[in-house]
């Protein structure tokens, strides 16, 4: 299944998530983070995007997992934080 | 004596090779090859440039802007999508190193477009820093801005809007509701503003590109001496033209 979103972070900048999901485990499949933020290495959005692949789309999970690689692969947001990040993902189903 | 700069003028270039001159300028500065680089320019065709992280269709409406003969071209900055119409451009392009440039991105970008405030002040026209990226005179924005490090150097680039067209802007520019198109284009016009608008004159590159000159020359106390691309930076920019910025693969890739 596919679904999109469309989410300005508060203070933020605006977010559009493009996502593939498996409807029976319920978990990301596919995910492009797309928006007008910047994210500092840039192509650590790509390593974001492969990493969040199998992470059930729960907020508590999602959230930790986000962080995580956040922290591993040193990625610095402006305009976009782990907690707009999730909300995102999760309007993909609203 | 103060220490002194590099200053490029590279008027009505294309989006692909604007985009490649700022990549190749990086490099060089990096290698030590040239100092600190400012640079003045503009877009020739139009063109969109799309943040690095912007999804290119979901933007741009690809078949208008190849009915109306505009380009479209990637940054490898983040940020927004600019339709670079009448705008002046600048770029500076300097190793993270330096005392000038704050460690912190944020504090940094209010930095850089501290030159360009002074550069406007020049001109005749108040502006203020509007963070995130923004500068805005009288409330509307009147520049935008965006910023990427790599191998510790520093690129940052933005516009100075000259004159500005904003149902041509949104004839290119997807929306995300056609219905308020209406309204988002009304509400931009009330938004954004220009050197044209607020002067009720046009004033030449060559003229913007003197005050914002002076601008760089007062923010970090140097002085801007006019040069040339290397032979070196002309090789890497034909280059990354041809390798990135014109491909398919680098303006599709989200």
């Amino acid at each position: 299944m596919q679904s999109k979103s469309t989410y300005k972070i508060p203070n933020g900048k605006l977010l559009k998530v493009f996502l593939e999901f498996d409807e029976n485990k319920k978990s990301i499949k596919n995910i492009k983070i797309t928006g007008d933020f910047f994210a500092y290495p840039e192509e650590a959005i790509e390593s974001l995007e492969n990493e969040l692949k199998d992470t059930p789309l729960k907020k508590s999970n999602l959230f930790v997992k986000i962080n995580e690689i956040i922290k591993k692969n040193k990625i610095e947001f402006i305009g976009l934080n782990a907690e707009g990040l999730t909300e995102g993902i999760l309007r993909c189903f609203k | 004596m103060k220490e002194k700069w590099r200053m490029l003028l590279t008027e009505n270039n294309s989006a692909y090779t604007n985009m490649a001159i700022d990549r190749a300028v990086m490099i060089t500065n990096k290698e030590k090859k040239v100092p600190p680089t400012v640079r003045f320019y503009t877009w020739a065709p139009p063109a969109i440039s799309i943040g690095y992280f912007q999804s290119l269709e979901e933007e741009i409406d690809l078949t208008i802007c190849k009915k109306l003969g505009i380009d479209y071209v990637r940054r490898i900055t983040g940020g927004g999508a600019v339709f670079h119409d009448k705008e002046l451009t600048y770029s500076i392009v300097i190793p993270e190193s330096r005392p000038e440039i704050p460690k912190k991105i944020i504090d940094s970008y209010g930095r850089i477009c501290g030159a360009i405030i002074k550069g406007l002040s020049n001109l005749g026209i108040e502006s203020q820093y509007a963070p995130i990226n923004d500068i805005i005179s009288n409330g509307k924005k009147i520049s935008g801005n965006a910023q990427t490090r790599k191998e510790r150097t520093v690129l940052q680039h933005g516009t100075v809007l000259m004159d500005v067209d904003v149902d041509k802007m949104f004839s290119v520019l997807k929306v995300p509701n056609e219905k308020i198109k209406d309204k988002l284009i009304k509400d931009v016009k009330q938004r954004v503003t220009s050197v044209k608008n607020i002067l009720n004159e046009d004033i030449t590159f060559l003229k913007a590109a003197d005050a914002m000159k002076l601008g760089f020359e007062n923010e970090f106390d140097i002085e801007l001496v006019k040069e040339k691309l290397t032979d070196e930076e002309i090789k890497l920019t034909e280059k990354f033209e041809k390798q990135i910025f014109s491909s398919k693969d680098w303006n599709h890739k989200r």
